[in-house]
C-alpha cells in the first residue's frame, strides 16, 4: 500500500460498491407498457357511405394494455389483393379548425374555420382506433355489391406490438341527400320523391278535407353547371301544387324565413326562396336553431295561420329533415300532389 | 457547618500525614465531575489510580467524589459515554473535572442481536440516538422527536391525535399493499420492529395505527414516558437486524431505559408545562358575504337571468336573509379546535452500583388534543434492577405499568371526518345547540369516548458464567396489553336512537429466548465470539365488541333493555393466535479489531408460514476494515478513525394470519333448523404461504477527522422485499373469491450520509455541534401478482387510482394531465372530421363541450372524448429525499437546541385544495352531499374572463359542473411537490449555578423553554405538506399537528 493516498482504498471500496449497485439494478424489469391478450376490435367490418365524412367510435376494446395506444392501418389492399392507391393517395378534405357553433353571421365567417387538407380517404386515428372515412365520392372506390377492400392494423405501444388481420371495408355508394330514395346497391332511385318528415293539419283547398302527408312529394334536385358558370352553393326551397305551379312563399306567413336555414344573401321572390349556402347541409352534427332536436339533420318549417271554421285559429305546415352533402346548386321541391293547402281565413 | 468539615477532614489529613509520611504520602483528593455540555453533574463515574489502573472510587449521586491515593499520583475518570478525562496533580486537593461526552462514535457500544459490542468490530448499519435529545419537547410519543435524526429513517408526522404516532418508514417502502380506496385508502404500515428493553413489541397491528379500526389507537411505543429513555438505537441493514430475525425486517429499534448507576439515590424530577395551539386554520367567507357571494354567483352563471332569479327565490337560506336560522355567521372551525394547556411531571429515583442497581421512573402524562374532546393522559410505572454479586452470575428484572386514557371524539385516531365535515358547515348555519346545528358538530363535542390502554411488561434476564468465556443466559418476558373504548352517542344525535359501543381487546406475548455464548481471546490478536440460541414467541390477540341501540333513554347508558334487534356483539374477525420459534447461531471474528467477520444464520418457523412452505432459511455476513489502524495510516493524526463496511443478509415479517394458509369455519346459516358449520368461501387455504422476505445489501464508510471535528457516516444499500401478501381475485367459475399469495416484490436502494461537526476548538467556552444528515431513497417495482406487468387499484370517492407499473416507482398516480385554463373558447381543440369541440364522454345528458374557463386536459388517444382513457401514470406519494439537520450550541450554563427535517421530492395530492374549490359547485344547495361554506379563492390565479391564462379552471360556473367537474381530485392539478423543510423545535435551556441549588439542597436544577413544530417552509398550497396519508394523499380529515410551547424544569436531588 502506498502512503501517499491514505483514503485510495476507500474510493476504490465505493467504486465496487457503485458497480454492485448498479449492477443490481441492472435487473430490474424495464419500465414497459403493457399490451393486454384482451385487447381487440368489436368490430371487423366497415361500411362507410361515400360522400360525406364518417366516424366509426367505439370499435375498439382497450383491456387491460396501457395508453396510449399506436395504431397503423396496413396492407390496405383491394379484396384481390392488388393494392389500393384510391384510397391511400392524398386527397383534398375539408378539414374543421374552429367549431362550427351555428351562430356564425357569414358564409366567409363559416369557411374561415375550416381549410382544405390532404389526407387519405381512409384513415385510422393514431392512438383511439376509431376509423374514419373522408367524403369522397371519388368512381374509382369500389362499392358494394363490389366486396370492398381488405386491411390489417397494427397495435403498438412501448411494451409491444400486435397485428390484427383482415378487417373488411366495404364502402357504400354515395348518396348526395337524405332522405334518400336511392337503392344503396344499385344506385337507382327506387321511386320518384321522398316524404315530408312531419305535419301540421292542412286542409285543401276544395275539399277542406285534411292533406295526408302521402300527398307530399320532396324532390332533391341538382342543377347541372352550365358551361363557364361558376360552382355556387345554393339552396332553394319551392312549393308546388299538383299542376307544378309554384305557390307563393309568402302563403307560408309564420315561416321564420331568415332562420329556415344556415344561409345567407336570402332572395325570396313569388316563386321560391334561395339561400347562399355552405356545404354539406347541416355542417356538422351539433344541435342548432337551424336542425332537428339531436342536429343530425337540418330542420325546414313551413307554417302558416288561418280562421278556421267555427273562428278557430288553426296553424297548418309541415317539416323536412334533411341532409344534402354534396356541393352545388340544389333545389327542394315541395309538391301537393293532391289539393293545394286553404290558406285563407272561413 | 461545611466549612467547618472540610477544615476538619483537612486537619485530619494533615494528621494522617505525619503519620505515614515514611512511607508514600496519601493526599485527599476531593471534587466534583461535570459534563461539558450540559453542565450538569455525573455521578457513577469510576475513578482510577496507580499504574496499573485500578478503581479507588466512584463519584456520588451529585457527581461528587471524595478519593485518597498517593500524592502525586494520576487521576483518571472513566464513563461509559464520554471520553476519559485525566487530571495530573498540581497541588490542588479540590478540583473540578470536566468530562465531555465521546464524540469516537465507534467507541459506542452497540446491541446486535443481544450481544453488547463496540461499534468498532461491529459490521452492521446503525445509529444511536440518546435519551438526552429527546427529553426537552413533551411529546406522547417519542418518535415524533426523532424525524429528521436518523439518515434513512423517513418518520412523517402525520397524525397529530395525541398518543397517536405517525408513519415510519426504515430505507422506504416495504409494502406496496393499500387498503381501502380514494379518501380511505391507507398503505399498510411497515413499521420497524421496537424491542424495548429486550422485549420486542410490534407496532404494525391495526389497532396501534388507529385507522378505521375499532379501539383506542394507541401506540405501545406512547406508554413509555420520553423522560426513562436512555438510548434508542437504530439498526437499519440486514445484518445488524440479522438476530431479531423473525419480524426484523423493515428495521430495529432498540430503547434502553434509564439504569440506576450511583451509589447515593439519585432523583430527578422533570416537569413540563406547555400549551397546545391549533395550527392556522381555513379562511372561510362568512355571514352575508357568503350568501352575497352565492347569490352573485347564481345571477351571474345560470342559464338565464329569471332561472337565476327563480333559484335565489326558492332558496330560503339566500332570500329569505332575516330567517333567525339563517341570518348567522358560525364560525364553525373555532367550535371544534381549541388552545390547551397540559403538563407531565416524571420522577426518577435510581441508585445502587455494578453489583446491584435499581431504578424507578413513575411518568404523568396529560395533554389535551386541539380539536375539542380528544386528549391523552398516561400514568406510568416502570421499574428494573440487575443484581451482579460476581463476575459469574447476573439478574436483571424490569416491570414496566403504563396506564393510558385516550378520547377520540367522534373520529377515529387518523381521521376526524366529522370534524372535517363540520368545520367547513356553511357560516350562515347557526351555532350549536340541540334544536338547530348540524350533528356532526354536536357528536364530535358530545360523543362520550372513553379508551383506556393497559400495558404491563415484565422481564427477567439470568445469566451466568461457567467458565471464562461461556457464558449462559435465559430470558423471559411477558407482555399484556388491553384496550377498552367505552362509546356513547346519545338519541338526541342520532335520530333519536341512542347507541352504545363497548370495545375490549387484550393481546398476550410471551418470549423466550436462550443463549449459550463463547468469547475466546488468542494472544490479543485473534478474537473469536460464537453464539446460538432460541427463542420462542406467542401471541394471541382477541378483540370483543358489542354495539346496542336503542337504549331505554340517554341517562341508561348500560346495554340492558336495548333492542336487541338492532343491536350487534361479538368477536372482531381480527382474532389472531400466533407462535414463533426460532434458531440462530452467530460467529464472529476480528484479528485485533482490524479486520472484522460476522457470520449469523438463522432459521424461523411460524404458525403463518404455509405447512409447505416450511421454515425460512436467513443467513447473514458483515465484514469490516477498521483501515485506520493499518501501519501506513496509523500515524496520520488527522484522521482518527476510518473503516468499511459491508454486509449483505436475509429477514423476514410474518404476514396474514392463521386463516390464509388454513382457511376457516365460519358459522354457516341453519340447514333443516339445525345450525351448521361450513368452510368460508371468501378464501381459499393457501398452504405454501411464506413471510415477507427481506434480502439486503449494505456498504458503509465511517470516518472521523481531526479529533472528532468532523465525524461522517455514509452507507449504500440495496433492499429487496420479496413474498409481500396479496389478495388476488379467483375467476368466478371457482368456488373461492380469492386467495392471498407472496408474488409482489419490490426494491429500494439508496444512500445514506450523516456528518457532525464542532468546529469550534477544544478549549474554546461556546462548543457548538452540527449534525447533518440525509438520506436518497428510490423504490422499485420488480413483481406482480400473476407475472401481471401492470396493475391499477380503483380510485373509490375520489377516483384516485393507485397504478403499479414493473420497473417504476411502487406506488403512482394515474391521473388526468392538466396543463392549464382554456383562455378563449377558440383554444378548445376541434375534431377535423365532426367539427365538434373536445367534450365529456359519458351518456348524452352528462356530456358537455368544453370551453373558456375549463380545464385543459390532455386527451391522450386523441379521440376528443374525455374519459378513463385518458389517464397518464404520473408522480410518486413517497418522498425520495428525506433528513434533517441539528445545532447544539453551549456556553457556560446556557444552551440552544434546534432541529430541523426535511423531505424533498414527493407527490402530494392536494384534494383538500379540490374539496375547498368544489364547494362552489353548488351554490343554491340542491343537491345532496353537505352544507358547506365557502373559502375565499382570491388567492389563487382562477380564471375569471375570457383571456386570462389562469392556472386553475373558473369556479363559479355551477350549471355545468357535474357535466365536467373541473376539481375533480383525479387530475395533475393538485398534484403538487410536497418538498418542505420543519423546523421542528428548538429549546433553550439554563442550568442554575450549582452554588445556588447547592444551598436549596438540589444537585442540579434546570430549567427550559422549547418550542415544538415551530414552522414549515413549503411551496405547497395546502395547510401542512406533512399531514397527508403514507399514500401522499392531503385529506382535509385529518388530525393537524400542534404547535406546542413548553416551560419545563429538572431538579435532580
Amino acid at each position: 500500500m502506498n502512503n501517499k493516498y491514505p483514503l485510495a482504498p476507500a474510493i476504490l471500496f465505493f467504486g465496487l460498491t457503485m458497480l454492485i449497485i448498479l449492477g443490481c439494478t441492472k435487473n430490474f424489469p424495464d419500465v414497459r407498457e403493457a399490451l393486454g391478450e384482451d385487447s381487440r376490435f368489436t368490430n371487423t367490418q366497415y361500411e362507410p357511405i361515400l360522400g360525406r365524412n364518417s366516424l366509426f367510435t367505439d370499435n375498439f376494446f382497450v383491456g387491460n394494455s396501457s395508453q396510449p395506444l399506436n395504431f397503423k392501418i396496413i396492407n390496405l389492399r383491394r379484396r384481390d389483393g392488388s393494392a389500393a392507391p384510391e384510397l391511400t393517395d392524398l386527397v383534398p378534405v375539408s378539414v374543421w379548425k374552429q367549431p362550427y357553433l351555428g351562430d356564425e353571421k357569414t358564409l366567409e365567417e363559416i369557411e374561415a374555420k375550416r381549410v382544405v387538407e390532404n389526407h387519405p380517404v381512409f384513415e385510422i386515428r393514431e392512438h383511439s382506433g376509431q376509423f374514419l372515412m373522408w367524403a369522397n365520392s371519388s368512381p374509382l372506390i369500389k362499392t358494394q355489391p363490389d366486396s370492398g377492400y381488405v386491411f390489417d392494423v397494427e397495435l403498438s405501444n412501448k411494451g409491444g406490438r400486435r397485428y390484427f388481420r383482415d378487417f373488411k371495408l366495404k364502402p357504400i355508394k354515395a348518396r348526395p341527400y337524405e332522405p334518400s330514395n336511392q337503392d344503396p346497391l344499385t344506385g337507382m332511385e327506387t321511386s320518384r320523391y321522398v316524404g315530408v318528415s312531419g305535419i301540421q293539419p292542412m286542409y285543401g283547398e276544395k275539399t277542406n278535407t285534411i292533406i295526408s302527408p302521402r300527398e307530399l312529394e320532396v324532390y332533391f334536385r341538382k342543377d347541372t353547371l352550365k358551361s363557364g358558370e361558376k360552382l355556387k352553393n345554393q339552396l332553394t326551397i319551392q312549393v308546388l301544387d299538383s299542376l307544378y305551379n309554384p305557390i307563393n312563399p309568402d302563403k307560408f306567413k309564420l315561416t321564420d324565413w331568415k332562420n329556415l336555414l344556415h344561409g345567407f344573401n336570402m332572395v325570396k321572390t313569388a316563386e321560391s326562396v334561395t339561400y347562399d349556402v355552405a356545404y354539406p347541409i347541416p355542417l356538422i352534427n351539433y344541435q342548432t336553431k337551424y336542425t332537428n332536436p339531436d342536429g343530425t339533420k337540418s330542420r325546414l318549417y313551413l307554417s302558416y295561420d288561418r280562421i278556421g271554421f267555427g273562428g278557430f285559429r288553426q296553424v297548418g305546415g309541415f317539416y323536412l329533415d334533411f341532409s344534402i352533402y354534396d356541393p352545388g346548386k340544389w333545389n327542394i321541391i315541395i309538391r301537393f300532389n293532391g289539393e293545394t293547402p286553404k290558406f285563407s281565413n272561413d | 457547618m461545611r466549612h467547618l468539615f472540610i477544615i476538619f477532614s483537612l486537619l485530619t489529613l494533615l494528621c494522617f500525614n505525619t503519620e505515614i509520611s515514611a512511607q508514600q504520602k496519601k493526599v485527599l483528593m476531593q471534587g466534583t465531575v461535570i459534563d461539558k455540555q450540559d453542565k450538569v453533574t455525573i455521578p457513577g463515574v469510576t475513578i482510577m489510580a496507580g499504574t496499573p489502573l485500578v478503581p479507588v472510587g466512584i463519584t456520588n449521586g451529585n457527581g461528587e467524589f471524595s478519593v485518597s491515593v498517593n500524592e502525586g499520583s494520576t487521576l483518571v475518570f472513566k464513563y461509559i459515554g464520554y471520553l476519559n478525562a485525566t487530571h495530573k496533580f498540581d497541588g490542588k486537593l479540590k478540583f473540578n473535572v470536566i468530562m465531555s461526552m465521546s464524540v469516537n462514535s465507534l467507541k459506542e457500544t452497540v446491541v446486535v442481536g443481544y450481544q453488547k459490542k463496540t461499534k468498532e468490530v461491529s459490521t452492521g448499519s446503525s445509529v444511536i440516538i440518546t435519551g438526552k435529545e429527546i427529553q426537552d419537547v413533551p411529546v406522547g410519543n417519542i418518535m415524533e422527536l426523532i424525524q429528521g435524526k436518523v439518515p434513512g429513517v423517513n418518520i412523517q408526522n402525520n397524525n397529530g391525535s395525541p398518543g397517536m404516532r405517525g408513519s415510519i418508514n426504515v430505507r422506504g417502502l416495504s409494502n406496496t399493499n393499500v387498503t381501502g380506496s380514494g379518501s380511505q385508502a391507507f398503505l399498510t404500515p411497515t413499521s420497524p420492529l421496537f424491542v424495548i428493553d429486550g422485549v420486542p413489541v410490534d407496532d404494525n397491528s391495526g389497532y396501534s395505527y388507529g385507522f378505521d379500526q375499532a379501539g383506542p389507537g394507541i401506540s405501545p411505543l406512547s406508554m413509555i414516558p420520553q423522560e426513562d429513555i436512555e438510548r434508542i438505537e437504530v439498526l437499519k441493514d440486514a445484518q445488524a437486524t440479522s438476530l431479531y430475525g423473525s419480524r426484523g425486517a423493515y428495521g430495529v429499534f432498540l430503547i434502553t431505559t434509564k439504569r440506576g448507576n450511583s451509589k447515593v439515590p439519585v432523583i430527578q424530577y422533570t416537569s413540563n408545562y406547555f400549551v397546545n395551539t391549533p395550527p392556522r386554520l381555513r379562511d372561510v367567507i362568512g355571514g352575508r358575504e357568503e350568501r352575497m357571494s352565492r347569490i352573485n354567483q347564481i345571477m351571474a352563471n345560470d342559464t338565464s337571468f329569471y332561472h337565476g332569479l327563480n333559484l335565489v327565490n326558492i332558496t330560503p337560506f339566500l332570500s329569505d336573509s332575516l330567517n333567525a336560522y339563517y341570518n348567522n355567521s358560525t364560525d364553525w372551525q373555532s367550535k371544534f379546535y381549541r388552545q390547551t394547556f397540559n403538563q407531565t411531571h416524571n420522577v426518577n429515583i435510581s441508585g445502587g452500583d455494578q453489583t446491584f442497581n435499581y431504578k424507578v421512573n413513575t411518568g404523568y402524562y396529560d395533554e389535551k388534543g386541539i380539536v375539542e374532546n380528544t386528549g391523552f393522559t398516561r400514568y406510568s410505572m416502570n421499574m428494573n434492577m440487575q443484581y451482579e454479586p460476581s463476575n459469574k452470575f447476573k439478574l436483571f428484572a424490569s416491570v414496566n405499568n403504563s396506564l393510558a386514557n385516550n378520547s377520540k371524539g367522534s373520529g377515529s385516531g387518523l381521521l376526524q371526518n366529522g370534524i372535517a365535515k363540520g368545520g367547513s358547515a356553511s357560516s350562515l348555519l347557526p351555532a350549536p345547540s340541540l334544536f338547530s346545528s348540524t350533528n356532526s358538530l354536536l357528536s364530535a363535542l358530545e360523543t362520550n369516548d372513553e379508551n383506556k390502554t393497559v400495558s404491563v411488561t415484565a422481564n427477567v434476564e439470568l445469566q451466568y458464567e461457567f467458565f471464562e468465556g461461556l457464558r449462559a443466559s435465559s430470558t423471559f418476558n411477558y407482555a399484556y396489553v388491553t384496550g377498552t373504548t367505552d362509546t356513547f352517542l346519545p338519541g338526541y344525535l342520532n335520530n333519536g336512537f341512542n347507541e352504545v359501543t363497548a370495545y375490549n381487546d387484550r393481546k398476550n406475548t410471551a418470549y423466550n429466548r436462550n443463549l449459550l455464548s463463547y468469547n475466546k481471546s488468542i494472544n490479543e490478536k485473534h478474537n473469536f465470539s460464537a453464539y446460538v440460541f432460541n427463542e420462542i414467541n406467542m401471541t394471541d390477540f382477541r378483540a370483543d365488541m358489542i354495539k346496542q341501540k336503542r337504549t331505554p333513554s340517554d341517562q341508561v347508558q348500560g346495554p340492558l333493555g336495548a333492542d336487541y334487534f338492532n343491536s350487534l356483539g361479538g368477536t372482531l374477525n381480527n382474532i389472531t393466535d400466533f407462535r414463533s420459534v426460532a434458531f440462530a447461531g452467530s460467529f464472529s471474528y476480528n484479528y485485533d479489531t482490524k479486520y472484522v467477520l460476522d457470520l449469523s444464520y438463522r432459521i424461523d418457523g411460524s404458525s403463518t408460514n404455509g405447512p409447505d412452505a416450511g421454515y425460512s432459511k436467513n443467513p447473514s455476513i458483515g465484514l469490516r476494515w477498521n483501515f485506520n489502524k493499518e501501519a501506513w495510516l496509523v500515524k496520520k493524526d488527522w484522521l482518527e478513525y476510518a473503516s468499511l463496511r459491508l454486509t449483505a443478509g436475509r429477514n423476514i415479517v410474518p404476514t396474514g394470519t392463521i386463516f390464509d394458509v388454513y382457511g376457516r369455519y365460519i358459522a354457516n346459516g341453519s340447514y333443516n333448523q339445525n345450525p351448521t358449520v361450513g368452510l368460508d368461501l371468501k378464501l381459499v387455504p393457501n398452504t405454501g404461504l411464506t413471510p415477507t422476505e427481506t434480502t439486503q445489501y449494505n456498504a458503509g464508510l465511517d470516518l472521523g477527522f481531526l479529533k472528532g471535528k468532523i465525524g461522517l457516516v455514509f452507507d449504500t444499500y440495496y433492499k429487496q422485499v420479496d413474498n409481500q401478501l396479496r389478495e388476488k381475485n379467483l375467476a368466478n367459475h371457482n368456488a373461492f373469491a380469492k386467495v392471498n399469495t407472496n408474488e409482489t416484490s419490490l426494491v429500494n436502494y439508496g444512500y445514506e450520509l450523516a456528518v457532525n461537526f464542532r468546529p469550534l476548538s477544544e478549549n474554546s467556552k461556546l462548543s457548538w455541534t452540527i449534525g447533518i444528515n440525509g438520506a436518497i431513497n428510490k423504490d422499485v417495482l420488480t413483481a406482480l401478482p400473476n407475472g401481471a406487468r401492470e396493475l391499477v387499484d380503483p380510485g373509490g370517492d375520489t377516483d384516485q387510482q393507485i397504478f403499479r407499473r414493473l420497473g417504476m416507482n411502487s406506488l403512482s398516480n394515474y391521473l388526468l394531465n392538466n396543463t392549464g385554463v382554456y383562455a378563449n373558447n377558440s383554444n378548445v381543440p376541434v375534431d377535423p372530421l365532426t367539427g365538434l369541440r373536445y367534450r365529456t364522454g359519458g351518456n348524452a345528458a352528462d356530456q358537455t363541450y368544453f370551453r373558456a374557463g375549463d380545464p385543459i386536459w390532455t386527451d391522450v388517444n386523441g379521440d376528443y372524448v374525455l374519459d378513463n382513457n385518458d389517464y397518464v401514470v404520473v408522480g410518486n406519494g413517497q418522498p425520495r429525499m428525506t433528513g434533517g439537520f441539528t445545532s447544539y450550541l453551549a456556553y457556560k450554563n446556557f444552551s440552544l437546541n434546534m432541529n430541523f427535517s426535511f423531505t424533498f421530492d414527493r407527490d402530494i395530492m392536494n384534494n383538500a385544495l379540490a374539496a375547498d374549490f368544489q364547494r362552489y359547485a353548488d351554490p343554491a344547495y340542491t343537491g345532496k352531499g353537505d352544507f358547506n361554506g365557502l373559502v375565499p379563492l382570491d388567492r389563487y390565479d382562477v380564471w375569471t374572463q375570457p383571456g386570462d391564462m389562469a392556472v386553475y379552471p373558473f369556479p363559479l360556473d355551477f350549471t355545468r359542473y357535474a357535466r365536467y367537474r373541473p376539481f375533480r381530485f383525479d387530475q395533475t392539478l393538485f398534484m403538487e411537490d410536497g418538498s418542505y423543510l420543519k423546523f421542528n423545535n428548538a429549546t433553550f435551556a439554563y442550568n442554575i449555578d450549582r452554588k445556588l441549588t447547592k444551598r436549596w439542597g438540589m444537585t442540579s436544577v434546570r430549567l427550559y423553554v422549547s418550542a415544538n413544530n415551530i414552522h414549515t417552509w413549503s411551496n405547497y398550497s395546502g395547510p401542512d405538506p406533512e399531514l397527508v396519508s403514507a399514500m401522499g394523499r392531503d385529506n382535509s380529515g385529518g388530525y393537524p399537528n400542534r404547535r406546542s410551547y413548553n416551560f419545563g424544569i429538572n431538579v435532580q436531588f
